[in-house]
């Protein structure tokens, strides 16, 4: 038998290689691949729980041009989006500065402000929809002890939107953290050195030089943020359902329940077709600068 | 790629001390401890509702405005939550997913890792192209197909061939694990680590004679430890956490895993705060446990996940 494998021709070798890899990718090819195809083939149909699929063409497309609560729900996906993240991005940074050097206790700093990212989103949305109680809330007793009056936040359509923001800057800042620190250690120390000597301000250091030398880091991480929250179902799901008058109602929860809730697969494919592309070229875009930052 | 680069230098964090900090005036370490502190306690004070709430009675949990620190340590809502009906279930059904994610992570992102690190194939560019392309594809917008394919597997839930006429996969473990099962980022951080093996190990192993399985098994595999600990802590912590899949692939009560379980409970008809945050507490001490154990693989390998996305 050794002899066999000692004299095996690339041929052979290929096999060996494609068998290493034939069970990833058969699961990747039906969790991702097909699936990304399927949605395309789909949002042509009107392919339903029940009835045979029909080819309807773009009809699903004009629809959802027609369609008001799905224009509502891509402008609350906006406006989540850009409010979660660079509120993320500016405290994740904040707090990587401050971590960025030696003193006594920061890995339990550390450890705190990763503590959000660990927990798991339920968890988290429930524990919020407590905090944010307006009867017996935490967050309304801390309004009340500074004089300010109880608010409903996650039943106005005014203050929830903002609530679920607030949360998710609060889960994701250890991520935007973490990968922060890890640009800082990217910086030559010389260039600090200098601008010291030059007596440039603890400020104008940070803003001259920090801020500018992490540019391809922050990029990155804005793509992440922005492909994340893009996405956002969970906390939606349990904290608000979409509500009040549809004021939490983003893309990826309509299309739950497009698909789930009337069963309507074909129309809910074409949304999340919009919503793919949408997040493709984020994503792409990511992709081109992560390398350039490289290079 | 970066990601390598990245993870050294994060660890050199720890060794290396900053020379800023000479510089840095008393009275600013001052101001600076105290915004770290209020910073620390701002982000640690839901954590310290969520633990406070679950141990007061019912009638305290009304009270305006909420105390922070409960009357006495009542561990009756924890008592609750254990003797729910569902809940031994939904733990088994939670540990069955998390661990079966885990497992299957470990051993098909490896193979696949190995093959298009060490191996030389047709299509090998295209492979790997192919797999950090799909990095990129947002997972949660193919909730629709997604289920329509666990459902029409082949002779599974009493499917005939073609994948008609049953549920297919719906309402098992293997739907649920199916879609985590591997991930590009999986197979992307263990190609990056056995590339970085020394070549030598292998050429020696293979003037022996040995063959590639026994190569990646015996030399190749136990020198990747660390890299499959940062693969695995990182599948269960994600898999233990997962909503959507388990709330979309079931829809059976004996299905449901702690994540689903704890929604029920919450938006349940006599939801009662403590117990609910009782549960919240359990279900979030035991990934903290294991991340205080091994925070330095998951802090090093959560910076790599960031091409999760």
């Amino acid at each position: 038998m050794p002899s066999r494998s000692a004299t095996a021709g690339p041929f052979n070798r290929s096999w060996g290689a494609y068998a290493f890899l034939a069970p990833a990718l058969l699961i990747l090819f039906l969790s991702l691949l097909l699936p990304a195809i399927a949605t395309i083939g789909m949002s042509f149909t009107d392919i339903s729980f029940l009835r045979p699929a029909n080819w309807v063409g773009l009809d699903n497309y004009f629809r959802l041009m027609a369609d008001g609560r799905f224009q509502q729900a891509i402008g609350n996906t906006m406006y989540y989006t850009l409010g979660v993240t660079f509120p993320t991005m500016a405290l994740g940074l904040l707090a990587a500065v401050a971590l960025n050097r030696k003193f006594p206790f920061r890995i339990v700093f550390r450890t705190i402000f990763y503590l959000p990212v660990l927990t798991s989103l339920i968890a988290a949305a429930v524990v919020w929809v407590y905090l944010y109680e307006p009867y017996s809330g935490p967050v309304n007793g801390l309004f009340v002890s500074l004089g300010l009056g109880p608010q409903p936040w996650l039943s106005s359509p005014n203050l929830a939107m903002m609530a679920l923001i607030i949360m998710a800057v609060w889960r994701d800042f250890g991520t935007a953290m973490i990968i922060y620190l890890a640009g800082l250690q990217d910086i030559p120390e010389e260039i600090y050195e200098a601008a010291r000597l030059d007596g440039a301000s603890k400020f104008s250091i940070l803003w001259r030089i920090t801020v500018p030398m992490l540019g391809s880091v922050t990029f990155y991480l804005m793509i992440i943020l922005i492909v994340q929250s893009f996405q956002v179902f969970g906390a939606i799901y349990v904290m608000t359902g979409g509500g009040p008058l549809g004021s939490t109602e983003t893309i990826v929860f309509q299309m739950y329940q497009t698909a789930f809730g009337y069963t309507e697969f074909g129309y809910s494919a074409a949304m999340s077709t919009v919503l793919f592309f949408v997040i493709l070229l984020f994503s792409l875009v990511g992709t081109k600068i992560m390398r350039r930052g490289e290079g | 790629m970066s990601v390598v680069a990245t993870q050294s230098n994060l660890t050199r964090t720890d060794e290396r001390s900053f020379p800023l900090s000479r510089f840095i005036p008393w009275g600013e370490r001052i101001v600076g401890y105290g915004l770290l502190l209020f910073a620390a306690f701002a982000t640690m004070a839901p954590f310290l509702w969520m633990v406070s709430t679950s141990f007061k009675a019912d009638a305290e949990v009304f009270q305006f405005p909420p105390s922070f620190i409960p009357q006495g340590l009542g561990w009756q809502n924890y008592l609750d939550v254990i003797y729910l009906p569902d809940s031994g279930r939904q733990l088994v059904n939670s540990l069955v997913f998390a661990l079966g994610s885990t497992i299957s992570n470990l051993i098909f992102c490896s193979l696949a890792g190995y093959a298009l690190a060490r191996m030389q194939f047709r299509g090998k560019t295209i492979v790997f192209a192919l797999v950090v392309g799909l990095l990129m594809v947002p997972a949660q917008s193919q909730i629709v197909p997604v289920f329509l394919i666990v459902q029409k597997i082949p002779f599974a839930g009493g499917n005939d061939w073609l994948g008609n006429g049953g549920t297919g996969l719906l309402n098992t473990y293997w739907g649920m694990i199916l879609p985590t099962a591997a991930t590009p980022f999986g197979i992307f951080l263990m190609r990056q680590f056995f590339t970085r093996i020394p070549i030598e190990y292998e050429e020696s192993a293979r003037l022996d004679g040995a063959k590639s399985f026994t190569i990646f098994w015996r030399i190749l595999l136990p020198l990747a430890r660390p890299a499959m600990a940062v693969l695995g802590v990182l599948s269960f912590q994600s898999a233990w956490n997962e909503f959507i899949w388990p709330l979309i692939l079931t829809n059976s009560r004996d299905m449901a895993t702690l994540q689903i379980g704890l929604q029920l409970l919450q938006s349940g008809p006599d939801a009662r705060w403590n117990v609910v945050m009782a549960m919240a507490t359990l279900i979030t001490v035991p990934i903290i446990i294991v991340f205080l154990f091994a925070q330095r693989f998951v802090i090093d390998g959560a910076v790599t996940s960031g091409v999760k996305g």
